[in-house]
Order: structure tokens, then C-alpha cells, then sequence
């Protein structure tokens, strides 16, 4: 038979490689793990790492959700026990509903702010490299740094700045983290005042892509400075509103640091949301078990906000 | 834009300019002026607030033992995860650029997915690991799982794609190792993309307060955030605060007007994800 069929198969048929179809699985292993030997000296200890440190966490995190953990003590299993508490807790929809309105007072000004930003660095005039580093500075800086400065302006008394700056226009001092309105807005200050640079820096991207001849057109058709903007870039820059409108929105609902440092989550509860909530549920009170259901209604938020936004701008979008 | 402004537009951007500059200057300010000063009180009078200057509450918190301590801390928990990260998010990246291995891009997905997933839930099954480990109150619990990050691995192997193969295949003929290669021509070639994840891990892990603040229990081993925010409840020593707050400041801006443009990379970058 041999003999009939000489040989002029493929090269991968010939020699050794026709004797790979008879190795066994370990051979095969062998042999792989020989040829790219330096992709697993790297893979194999980075894999290992991210199975104990993300991975498996993650899916540990899930199972706890279904679990009692105390710190201290036996964890025992308790099926959806934590699950329904949860639903049942005023506090969960306490905090899911400051946290909305946290991102109410938040989003919109700071995408408007980061968008004003960005149309005035990019006229290029001299002055607007001052005003684009000026602007990201608070986004670098800690927000504890930021909470603390605000603590300071927003004293209640009148010997408070912002107190001292309403007085001139004889409005009476406000007490406003004391109080359950104000506290979200000011506590939401800060955000616009630490995210809007950031959100600039996007813009200015957008800005710097919109084809110089769509604003000549324009304004041969007559359309003045205030036109141009309106109908040429605030439409082209669609995927950057949704864009910038998710992130936002999802840094919304991790606001942490400044009812941490501030309000502490008061007065009333007023500023308790979803993360401050579970890091008291989780580390104040130790019941890890119900924190990561907590943490778990955060993270299906997120889920969902990143979903939408993945479906809306999966493919790239170009208009011109 | 295309057109030349009209003076009377030029007043009006040169207005909201002035004004948005003054608004986002007037805290820093204040922290600066607040550390200066023993008063609390805010006093409309720039000749007053300017008249009793003194290094008094920095002199003060840099006597006592915490502070230093605290920023021993953050250098601690920036710098390691700074250097770390370049060397092995490059690393990484080189191997999904350049290698094949079984299960490449099932794992590359898995793991860019995983970015999406908060921190506030990865801390709770983490703490439990870390409790076991007994990592709790220890630097290990931030620099082992800062060792690399996959937003870098993303970064660096995007850059990496835009270098020829060419380069490091030549390397190769000349009978360069793989680590040769790496260390020798790909960490050099990526130095840009080295200084956007080192810049924005500095960022990101001087500024973390939500990490530390669980894994680290005693005042000793707190980074800056963590300890500044302990020093807000004692009332009653604005400027002691403002001196520690002013001192913790200083640091990142100073990296962010150094690398300025490596950040904003970074900031686009992470976009893509």
C-alpha cells in the first residue's frame, strides 16, 4: 500500500508531524508548552494571580450572598435569606434613592460644565492652557483634600464663606450639612466641581474631530457662532453625550468619599448611599453576607448603565 | 473654529474664562491660606487674611509621629504598584501582542470584562481572603493585588500594535531571547505607554481612600486619605488640617503638571475599554 502512495502529502502529514496524530494529550502539552514557553512563564503566574485576587473573589462574592458571614464566628448558609432581607430593608431603597438623586443633581451640570470647558480651550486662545490644567486639577486631587475645603465653605455658621458670600446679597446664613436637602446638593458640588475637567478632556477630543469644513459650510450658509454650535456640534457630538452621560452616572452611584469624610451618612440618612450603606452594613455592623447583596444591587446598576451603553456605542460611530 | 471672534465675543469667552479659573482656584486657595493661619474664622478682609502668616500648623504636624507615617504610607502605596506596573503591564501586553497560547483570547475577554465590576464588591470577598491570609492591616492586602492591572495590560498591548513586528523579529534573527527582546527593545519602544499607567496608578492609588480604609486598621498603617479624614473629626484645628491636606496635595499635582499629557492619554484611552 505504502508503496502506491508515494510520498507527496503536505509537509504538516510528513515525518513528525504524521507521528503527532499518535502522541499522546501530554506529549502534545509538552511540546506546546516548549514552543511558546515564554507566553506560560508569563501566563501561568498572572492567571494564578487573577483567579485569587479577581476571579475568584467575584465568584466567591456571589456565594456569600447566599451565606451568614460574620467576622467572627461559623458562616452558615441561609439561601436567599439575605436576598429578601434586602428587599424588605427601607434602608436599601433609602440609599438607592439618594443615590438617584445624588446623581440628579449631578450628572447634567458636570456634562454641561465639562462641555463649556472644552468649547473654550478648543477657540486655542491664549489663556486656555491655563484653564485646561486649572480645571483638571481637582480631578487629581484626593476628594478627601477636596471634602475637607468644602467642609470649610460650606460651614454652617456665619463665619462659613459661602455664608459670608450669601450675606451680601442679605440672604440669611443656611446650616447646610444639617440639613436634608442642601447636604446632597453641596455633597454634589463637589463632584461637578472634582469630574467636570474630566469629562472636558473627552470633549475636546470630540471638538478636535468635527471636520473644519462642516463649520465653513455652515457659515456660508449663514449661520452664526451660536448656530454653528447648536446644529453642527452639539449633534455631532452625540456618542460623547451618551458616552460621558454613562460614565457619569456610574460614578454616580460609587459617590463614597464625601458622605464618608462629611456627612457621615446624615442627617437623617439623608445622604446615605448605595456604597456609604454598605460599607456600613459590611464594616461597621460585619455582616458580610448582606453587604455583598448591597454591593450586588450597585453592581447590577453598573452592569446595566455599561450594557446600554455597549449596545448604543458597540460600533463605532462616524457621521461624516 | 474657523473664523476670526469679534471683540465683543472675545470679551464675553475672556469673562467666563476669568471667572471659571477664579472659581476653581478659590479652594485651593483657601486650603493654602487655612494652613498658613492659626484662625478658623473666614474674614472678608484680604490684608487681615494675609497679615499673621506662619509655618506654625506645618511645623506642628510634621512633629507629630502619624503624619510622616501616613505619607510614608502613600509613597508606599503608590510608588511599589507604579513600578511594578510598568514592568509587568507591559509585560503582559507584549505576551497578548506578540505570543499564542492556549486560550488567548477567551482570557484576554474574561479579564478585560472584569473591569467593569466594582471595587465596593471585589473589597467584601477580598477582605474575608485577606482576613485568612492574615494580609489584613498589612501592605501586602494593596501591593500584591496591585502587582499588575488589567486596564494597563489593555493599554500596553494596544501601543504595542501600533510598533512593528519587524523590530523585535529582527531582534530575534540577531538570536535575542525573549527576555532580551523585552527588556531591551519592547519596555524602551513602549516608554510612552509606560508613562501613561505609571502616571495614572501614582494618581489613582495616592488618592484610593475606599481600600485602605478597610484593609488597614491601625492608624499606623493608614495612607494619607484614610489619616486625613481621621484628622477631620478632631474639630477645631482647621489649619493643622489644611497643613496635612496642602502637604497630601502636593504630590499629585505636581506628577500631573509633569506628565500632563501622558494623563490625558490615559484618560482617552481608558475610554476604548
Amino acid at each position: 500500500m505504502s508503496k502506491l502512495n508515494p510520498p507527496v502529502q503536505p509537509a504538516y502529514l510528513s515525518g513528525k508531524g504524521r507521528v503527532s496524530a499518535h502522541l499522546t494529550w501530554f506529549d502534545r502539552v509538552r511540546r506546546e508548552l516548549k514552543r511558546n514557553s515564554f507566553a506560560y512563564i508569563v501566563m501561568i503566574p498572572v492567571v494564578i494571580h487573577f483567579l485569587i485576587f479577581e476571579f475568584g473573589p467575584f465568584i466567591f462574592s456571589f456565594i456569600l450572598t447566599f451565606m451568614n458571614w460574620p467576622l467572627m464566628g461559623v458562616p452558615t448558609f441561609i439561601g436567599l435569606d439575605n436576598w429578601r432581607a434586602s428587599l424588605a430593608d427601607p434602608l436599601v431603597w433609602r440609599s438607592l434613592w439618594n443615590t438617584t438623586l445624588f446623581a440628579l443633581y449631578y450628572v447634567v451640570p458636570t456634562i454641561i460644565l465639562g462641555f463649556l470647558q472644552a468649547l473654550l480651550i478648543s477657540s486655542n486662545l491664549p489663556g486656555t492652557r491655563i484653564l485646561r490644567i486649572t480645571v483638571l486639577v481637582p480631578y487629581v486631587t484626593s476628594g478627601v483634600i477636596v471634602a475637607g475645603i468644602w467642609q470649610y465653605i460650606f460651614k454652617g455658621s456665619e463665619t462659613g464663606l459661602f455664608n459670608y458670600f450669601l450675606g451680601l446679597f442679605s440672604i440669611p446664613p443656611q446650616p447646610y450639612f444639617s440639613d436634608k436637602t442642601l447636604a446632597m446638593i453641596v455633597l454634589a458640588s463637589l463632584s461637578i466641581f472634582r469630574v467636570s475637567g474630566y469629562l472636558m478632556i473627552y470633549y475636546l477630543a470630540g471638538l478636535r474631530s468635527i471636520p473644519r469644513h462642516l463649520y465653513e459650510a455652515a457659515e456660508i450658509d449663514g449661520a452664526n457662532r451660536f448656530e454653528s454650535v447648536w446644529f453642527i456640534t452639539l449633534p455631532l457630538l452625540r456618542p460623547i453625550h451618551f458616552f460621558v452621560a454613562v460614565i457619569t452616572t456610574i460614578g454616580a452611584f460609587q459617590v463614597f468619599e464625601q458622605m464618608f469624610v462629611i456627612t457621615h451618612g446624615g442627617p437623617a440618612f439623608a445622604t446615605t448611599t448605595i456604597v456609604y450603606y454598605l460599607y456600613q452594613v459590611g464594616f461597621n455592623m460585619l455582616r458580610m453576607g448582606y453587604a455583598t447583596v448591597v454591593a450586588f444591587i450597585l453592581f447590577v446598576v453598573v452592569f446595566g448603565l455599561s450594557t446600554i451603553q455597549r449596545r448604543f456605542l458597540g460600533k463605532d460611530v462616524s457621521y461624516y | 473654529m474657523v473664523r476670526k471672534f469679534s471683540r465683543l465675543q472675545l470679551v464675553l469667552i475672556y469673562i467666563v474664562m476669568v471667572v471659571m479659573i477664579i472659581a476653581y482656584v478659590i479652594p485651593f486657595t483657601l486650603m493654602v491660606l487655612g494652613s498658613l493661619r492659626q484662625s478658623v474664622n473666614f474674614i472678608p478682609d484680604l490684608g487681615y487674611m494675609l497679615s499673621n502668616i506662619s509655618a506654625e500648623n506645618f511645623r506642628y504636624i510634621l512633629q507629630q509621629a502619624l503624619f510622616p507615617r501616613w505619607f510614608l504610607n502613600s509613597v508606599i502605596f503608590s510608588v511599589i504598584p507604579v513600578i511594578t506596573q510598568a514592568i509587568f503591564c507591559t509585560l503582559i501586553g507584549y505576551v497578548f501582542a506578540r505570543k499564542d497560547f492556549v486560550g488567548k483570547s477567551v482570557l484576554f475577554w474574561i479579564m478585560v470584562s472584569m473591569i467593569i465590576i466594582p471595587t465596593q464588591l471585589m473589597v467584601i470577598p477580598q477582605y474575608i481572603i485577606f482576613n485568612r491570609f492574615d494580609w489584613i492591616d498589612r501592605y501586602w492586602a494593596i501591593l500584591v493585588p496591585d502587582l499588575w492591572a488589567i486596564i494597563g495590560v489593555f493599554f500596553a498591548r494596544q501601543y504595542l500594535q501600533t510598533i512593528p513586528r519587524e523590530i523585535d523579529e529582527a531582534a530575534f534573527l540577531d538570536g535575542a531571547n525573549d527576555w532580551q527582546v523585552f527588556f531591551q527593545m519592547i519596555l524602551p519602544l513602549c516608554a510612552p505607554a509606560v508613562a501613561t499607567i505609571a502616571t495614572f496608578r501614582f494618581i489613582a492609588n495616592w488618592n484610593d481612600l475606599f481600600r485602605p480604609l478597610i484593609f488597614m486598621l491601625s492608624d499606623t498603617m493608614f495612607p494619607l486619605p484614610v489619616g486625613l479624614a481621621a484628622l477631620y473629626n478632631i474639630k477645631g484645628n482647621f489649619g493643622v488640617q489644611m497643613a496635612a491636606a496642602t502637604l497630601a496635595f502636593i504630590p499629585t499635582f505636581l506628577i500631573f503638571l509633569l506628565f500632563q499629557r501622558y494623563f490625558t492619554q490615559g484618560v482617552q484611552m481608558s475610554a476604548l475599554d
